[in-house]
C-alpha cells in the first residue's frame, strides 16, 4: 500500500510542479484518432525541424515558415498553413499497418473502418469474441471463463492484462482467466500482440492480450440498457451503461453493470450438458477529472462476482469467483522538459479469490478421487505502479516504460472422505508465495527512408519469487534435495520491427523478437497443481533456468479502400523449454506426478490469412484462416492443446438500419496430439453455420438483434476443450438494446 | 510548521520509549529454562531427585531430564546411573536406555534417552531405579514409578529367535513439508540387555492411502546408519492427513525381516 501512496504522491507532485506549455499541437490519425508518432515536420525549404513524440505532439513555435508539411510513415504527406492550425491536425492513413498488433474494436463503428475486427453481435460474450480472432483460440473447461490462447501459447507464455495492468488468477486449476472480469459492454479495444514485439511496454517478448476498457467521456448524460435471452440454455443477460460529464469538461464518469445467469447448456442433438450453469454480476466504475488542459486524473474500479459456475470437464465446480480490480492514473499531456517527459503514472491494486468444491457432484460413484470431496480455495493480491514517458537526445526520441509490482498467492485443497473414520487431508498448493517484478523498457523508432521504418525495443526485468512459509519451502528441499533459495532472474528481451511500404497499397513487416522468461509462481512454487490436459499433479521448481525464445514473423498487407489481404507467417523457437517431467519414484496408476524442469527445445510455426472484400456499398465478405504447427523437439511430438487448421467466413449485408450476416466457422480434424505428455485425443473436424440479423429503430435509440447459431444443431467439440466438452447446439440469441441520450 | 515539529518530536519520543522497552525486554539468560513437564520426583535422605520430560512418556524414544537438589540448591553429582524396569509379575525386563549425563544446554539438569518398549497397563508397570554418587562421596539410591503411554512410534519385528525394536525418533510431530527422519534400532540379547544395531539397512516407503484402494507416496531420503543404532534420512510430506511408513530391516547378514508399518497423522503446519 505504501508504494501506491508513493506513486500517488509522485503523480500529484508532478501535477503541481510542472508548468503548462501552450505552443504544442497534436498530430492524429484521421481514421483512428490515435496520436501519430515520429511525424516529421518539414518547412517549405525542406528543413526538418522536429518530430512528434509518443503523444503526437510538436512545438509550433519551431516552425518559422508560413507553411509546412507533415510526413509520417503510413500517412499521406500533407501541407498545412501555420495561421490555420488549431490544436489538432489530422493525417489521412495509407495502407501500412505500423505494428503487428491487432485491434479488435468492440464499438459499433464498422462503417468507418472495415479493416478492424468487430464484435459482430452485441450479445456476444468476450469469450466468444476471443475465440473468433485468427491466431487466437480459447481453452474451454465449461460454458464460462474460457482461457485465451495466442498461437497455442497460454497462461505463463502470454501476458494477459486489463488496461495494461497485470492481474493474476487465483485458481490453481486455471479456471479464472482475467478475461472473465471484463464484460463486453465494458470493452473498448482488445490489443493482441501475437508476435510479442512490444517488449518495452510488456517487459518480455511473450504474446500479449490487453483488454482496454471503456473510458468516461465528456459528453451529455447517456443511458444504455440491453437485455439478451439465449435459448434453449436459458441464459439471461442484462447490461447497463450510464455515462456523462459536466459542461465544463472537468469531470466525467461511466458506470456499467452486467448480470448474467445461465442454466445448463444444450449441445448438438439436444444433449444437455450438466454442470455448465453459471451466474455473475459485474460492475465497472470509471471517473476522469481534468485538472487543466494538460493533466488528467482517472480512477477505475472493476468488481466481478460469479457464483455456481459449473465445469463439466473438471471434477469440481466453482462456488465463488470474486475479483476486485482498481487503478488510478495520472495522464500528463505535456511536460515542461523537451528532453525528459513523463506521460502517465499509474498505481494499481487487485485481489482475486476463487472457491471450488464438488459438494454437488456424485463423488461416491466417479472414477477419479472416488468417495472424497475436494474443496479448494485460492487467492492472489497484487499491487504496483507503472510510469511511461520519453527521452529525447539529438532529435532521437526514446520512449521508456517502468513497471514494478508485488503479488501474493495462496491456494489450498482439502480432501474430505465420505468415510468419517478417514482423517481430513490438506494440501497447500501455494503457500504465501511472493512475486516481485521490476521492468524497464525502451523503444526507439527510426525512419530510415521515406518508405522504411525501423522500431527497436529492449527491456530488462528483474523477477523474484519466494515462499515465506518455512514448511512450504522445505517441501522443495525434500523434492530436490537441496537447500531452498528463492527464484531470482535478470531477464533481457529485445525486438526489432522493420516496416517497408512497397507501394501505397502494399506493406511488408518483418519482426524479430528475443525473449527470456523465468517460471511463474506456479512453475516455481506450485505444489500438486493438477493439470487437466495430462492428468498429472505438478510440483514447482524454484531452480528453473530461464526459458529463451526467438520469434520471427513476416507480415504482408495489401489494402485498398474496400479490399484487404493480409498474410502472416511466423516461427518461434524455444530453448530451455519449461515443462513437466515425470516423477517416476512417486507416481503410480492412480496418481501421477511431474516436476517442472527445463526439458529441451520446442518449435512453433504457423500462418494466418485474412481477406476482406467489400462488394458494392452493402456487402462485405470476410475470410480468415489460421494454421499452427507446434512440436516438442525433445520428445519429437506435438505440444498439447494445439488448435488445428481453422477459419471463419462471413458474408454481411449492411444497409442503413439493417445488417444481416451469415457465417461459417470450421476446423479441420486434429491428429497431431501430445501422446506422451498429455491425455488429449484426436478431434474430428467440424463446420457450423450462423445467421445474425440486426435492426436499428427510432433514430438508432432502439436496436434488436437475432442470432441463430449452429443452424444444423451439430454436436461437436473443439480440440482445445478440456474433456472434449461440446459446444452449444442450435441456439437462438435475442437482444434488445435501448439508448437514452446522445 | 510548528505543529509538524511538535508531531515529529512526539513521534521521536514514543519511538525511543518503545525502543528502550523492547531492549529491556530482550533478556539473555545463560541457562534458558527448558520447556519440560514434571514426571515424578522422590526424596532420599533430604535429596530430591526429579524427573522431567519434554512430552508425556510413551513407548518409543523419550528424552528424560533429571534434577538432583538439596533444598533449592543443585547437588554436585559425580556419577548417575539408572535402570528402567518393567515388572510383569512373572517376569521383569529392562529397556534400551542411556545413563544421565550433565545437560549441556542447562547445567541444572542431567539428560538421558530411554526407549520404552511397552506401555504401562494391565501387563505391568514401569519403575526407574537410580544410583547417584555425589562429589562428597554420598550414594543415593532409589526408584520412582513412571506411566508410559502407548504410541505409534515403536514397533518390533521378530525373525527366528531374534527380536528388533524399531523406534521412530523424528519427526515427533510430523508436519507438511520436509521432515528430518530418524529411527533407532535395538535388539534384545537378554531381558536386561538391549544393544543398539548400527549395521543394518533400513528400507522405507511412505504412503498415503486416499481411500478406495488408491494412494501415493512422496519424496524421501532413505535413512543411513549414523552409529549408536541411529538411522537418519528425511521425508517430505506432500499433504496433511494419515500416512503410513513401512520399514524393512536388512541385517548385516543380509537377512530381510518382515515389513513393519508406522501409521500416524501429519499436521498441515
Amino acid at each position: 500500500m505504501k508504494y501506491l501512496l508513493i506513486l500517488f504522491t509522485l503523480g500529484f507532485s508532478l501535477l503541481s510542479s510542472v508548468p503548462v506549455h501552450s505552443q504544442n499541437i497534436r498530430i492524429l490519425d484521421k481514421e483512428t484518432l490515435e496520436p501519430i508518432i515520429n511525424a516529421h515536420i518539414v518547412l517549405a525549404d525542406g528543413e526538418i525541424v522536429t518530430v512528434s513524440g509518443k503523444d503526437g505532439e510538436i512545438n509550433l513555435s519551431l516552425i518559422t515558415t508560413s507553411t509546412f508539411s507533415v510526413r509520417a510513415l503510413g500517412f499521406r504527406t500533407t501541407e498545412f498553413v501555420v495561421k490555420d492550425i488549431k490544436e489538432i491536425i489530422y493525417l489521412p492513413p495509407l495502407v501500412l499497418e505500423m505494428t503487428t498488433e491487432l485491434i479488435v474494436e468492440a464499438a459499433n463503428d464498422r462503417e468507418t473502418n472495415i479493416h478492424s475486427y468487430h464484435q459482430h453481435n452485441s450479445a456476444q460474450s468476450l469469450d466468444e469474441l476471443l475465440s473468433n480472432v485468427d491466431g487466437m483460440d480459447v481453452i474451454q473447461r465449461g460454458a464460462y471463463a474460457w482461457e485465451p490462447m495466442v498461437r497455442g501459447q497460454a497462461d505463463q507464455r502470454m501476458n494477459l492484462t486489463i488496461d495494461g495492468v497485470p492481474v493474476f488468477k487465483a485458481c490453481v486449476d486455471k479456471m479464472d482467466p482475467i478475461t472473465s472480469y471484463v464484460e463486453i459492454n465494458n470493452l473498448s479495444k482488445l490489443e493482441v500482440d501475437k508476435s510479442g514485439t512490444r517488449v518495452a511496454a510488456k517487459g518480455n517478448g511473450n504474446a500479449s492480450v490487453n483488454l482496454i476498457t471503456q473510458k468516461a467521456q465528456w459528453e451529455r448524460l447517456k443511458l444504455d440498457f440491453e437485455t439478451s435471452l439465449h435459448t434453449p440454455s436459458s441464459q439471461q443477460i442484462y447490461r447497463m451503461n450510464v455515462s456523462g460529464g459536466d459542461t465544463l469538461n472537468k469531470n466525467a464518469f461511466r458506470v456499467s453493470g452486467a448480470y448474467r445467469k445461465a442454466d445448463d447448456m444444450i449441445a448438438g442433438n439436444s444433449i444437455q450438458i450438466e454442470n455448465t450453469q453459471f451466474e455473475k454480476v459485474n460492475l465497472n466504475l470509471h471517473y476522469r477529472h481534468k485538472f487543466s488542459s494538460k493533466y488528467e486524473f482517472e480512477a477505475n474500479y472493476i468488481t466481478d462476482k460469479a457464483y455456481d459456475i459449473g465445469y463439466p470437464g473438471l471434477l469440481m465446480d466453482a462456488n465463488k469467483a470474486l475479483a476486485d480490480i482498481g487503478r488510478i492514473q495520472l495522464n500528463i499531456a505535456d511536460f515542461d522538459s523537451q528532453v525528459f517527459k513523463i506521460n502517465s503514472v499509474v498505481a494499481y491494486a487487485n485481489m482475486i479469490r476463487h472457491s471450488m468444491d464438488d459438494y454437488e457432484r456424485d463423488v461416491a460413484n466417479r472414477d477419479v478421487m472416488r468417495g472424497m470431496y475436494m474443496p479448494m480455495y485460492g487467492e492472489t493480491k497484487t499491487f504496483g505502479g507503472k510510469l511511461n514517458g520519453s527521452l529525447t537526445f539529438h532529435s532521437t526520441q526514446t520512449d521508456w516504460y517502468f513497471d514494478a509490482f508485488s503479488s501474493e498467492a495462496f491456494g489450498d485443497m482439502k480432501m474430505q472422505s465420505l468415510d468419517p473414520t478417514i482423517e481430513e487431508m490438506l494440501i497447500y498448493n501455494m503457500d504465501d508465495i511472493i512475486t516481485r517484478q521490476v521492468s524497464l523498457g525502451f523503444e526507439q523508432a527510426f525512419q530510415l527512408s521515406n518508405d522504411l521504418n525501423l522500431r527497436l525495443e529492449e527491456s530488462v526485468q528483474f523477477k523474484h519469487l519466494e515462499t515465506r512459509s518455512e514448511s512450504f519451502a522445505s517441501m522443495f528441499e525434500g523434492i530436490y534435495n537441496r537447500n531452498y533459495e528463492p527464484s531470482q532472474h535478470l531477464l533481457f528481451s529485445a525486438s526489432g520491427t522493420l516496416f517497408w511500404m512497397a507501394t501505397d497499397a502494399l506493406s511488408l513487416t518483418n519482426s524479430l523478437v528475443y525473449s527470456e522468461r523465468s517460471g511463474n509462481h506456479m512453475e516455481t512454487h506450485g505444489h500438486y497443481i493438477y493439470n487437466y490436459t495430462d492428468g498429472y499433479f505438478y510440483d514447482g521448481n524454484p531452480w528453473l533456468k530461464k526459458e529463451r525464445s526467438i520469434n520471427y514473423e513476416v507480415h504482408a498487407m495489401w489494402k485498398l479502400h474496400n479490399q484487404s489481404f493480409s498474410l502472416t507467417g511466423f516461427t518461434k523457437y524455444y530453448t530451455n523449454y519449461i515443462d513437466g517431467i515425470i516423477s517416476e519414484e512417486i507416481s503410480n496408476v492412480d496418481f501421477k506426478f511431474k516436476k517442472y524442469a527445463n526439458v529441451g527445445n520446442a518449435l512453433l510455426m504457423g500462418s494466418e490469412l485474412r481477406i476482406l472484400n467489400r462488394l458494392g456499398k452493402h456487402f462485405l465478405i470476410e475470410n480468415r484462416l489460421s494454421y499452427l504447427f507446434a512440436q516438442n523437439l525433445s520428445l519429437n511430438e506435438s505440444l498439447p492443446m494445439i488448435p488445428p487448421l481453422n477459419g471463419v467466413s462471413t458474408i454481411g449485408f449492411n444497409q442503413k438500419n439493417t445488417s444481416v450476416s451469415f457465417d461459417i466457422t470450421w476446423a479441420s480434424q486434429q491428429n497431431g496430439i501430445a501422446q506422451s505428455t498429455s491425455i488429449e485425443d484426436k478431434t474430428d473436424g467440424f463446420a457450423v453455420f450462423g445467421l445474425n440479423v440486426e435492426q436499428q429503430w427510432f433514430n438508432n435509440r432502439f436496436s434488436t438483434s437475432l442470432k441463430l447459431n449452429n443452424l444444423t444443431d451439430k454436436y461437436y467439440n473443439r480440440h482445445t476443450s478440456i474433456g472434449n466438452n461440446p459446444e452449444q447446439g442450435f441456439n437462438v440469441v435475442l437482444t434488445l438494446n435501448y439508448r437514452l441520450g446522445n | 510548521m510548528d505543529n509538524l515539529f511538535s508531531i515529529a518530536r512526539n513521534v521521536a519520543i514514543v519511538t525511543l520509549i518503545v525502543f528502550i522497552g523492547i531492549s529491556c525486554d530482550s533478556g539473555n539468560s545463560s541457562d534458558p529454562e527448558l520447556d519440560v513437564m514434571p514426571v515424578n520426583s522422590v526424596t532420599v535422605d533430604g535429596i530430591t531427585i526429579s524427573l522431567f520430560s519434554d512430552k508425556e512418556l510413551e513407548t518409543g524414544t523419550n528424552n528424560l531430564y533429571w534434577k538432583v537438589e538439596e533444598g533449592n540448591s543443585n547437588v554436585d553429582v559425580k556419577s548417575f546411573s539408572i535402570m528402567p524396569m518393567m515388572d510383569m509379575g512373572q517376569m521383569q525386563h529392562s529397556t534400551p536406555h542411556t545413563n544421565p549425563v550433565a545437560f549441556e544446554e542447562n547445567d541444572a539438569y542431567f539428560y538421558n534417552m530411554a526407549v520404552f518398549i511397552m506401555p504401562s497397563g494391565e501387563m505391568g508397570s514401569w519403575d526407574i531405579s537410580f544410583e547417584i554418587e555425589t562429589q562428597s562421596g554420598e550414594m543415593i539410591t532409589g526408584s520412582m514409578s513412571v506411566e508410559i503411554a502407548s504410541s505409534w512410534k515403536l514397533t518390533s519385528v521378530r525373525k527366528d529367535d531374534k527380536v528388533y525394536f524399531i523406534s521412530w525418533m523424528m519427526p515427533q510431530k510430523p508436519v507438511s513439508g520436509n521432515n528430518d527422519l530418524k529411527f533407532m534400532l535395538h535388539t534384545r540379547e537378554t531381558m536386561m540387555s538391549f544393544p543398539a544395531v548400527s549395521d543394518a539397512n533400513l528400507i522405507i516407503y511412505p504412503y498415503m492411502d486416499m481411500g478406495g484402494g488408491a494412494g501415493h507416496s512422496t519424496d524421501f531420503t532413505a535413512p543411513e546408519a549414523m552409529g549408536d543404532g541411529i538411522y537418519v534420512g528425511d521425508i517430505n510430506y506432500s499433504m496433511s492427513g494419515t500416512w503410513t511408513t513401512s520399514v524393512k530391516i536388512v541385517t548385516a547378514q543380509n537377512d530381510t525381516l518382515p515389513e513393519v508399518v508406522f501409521e500416524y497423522s501429519v499436521q498441515a503446519k
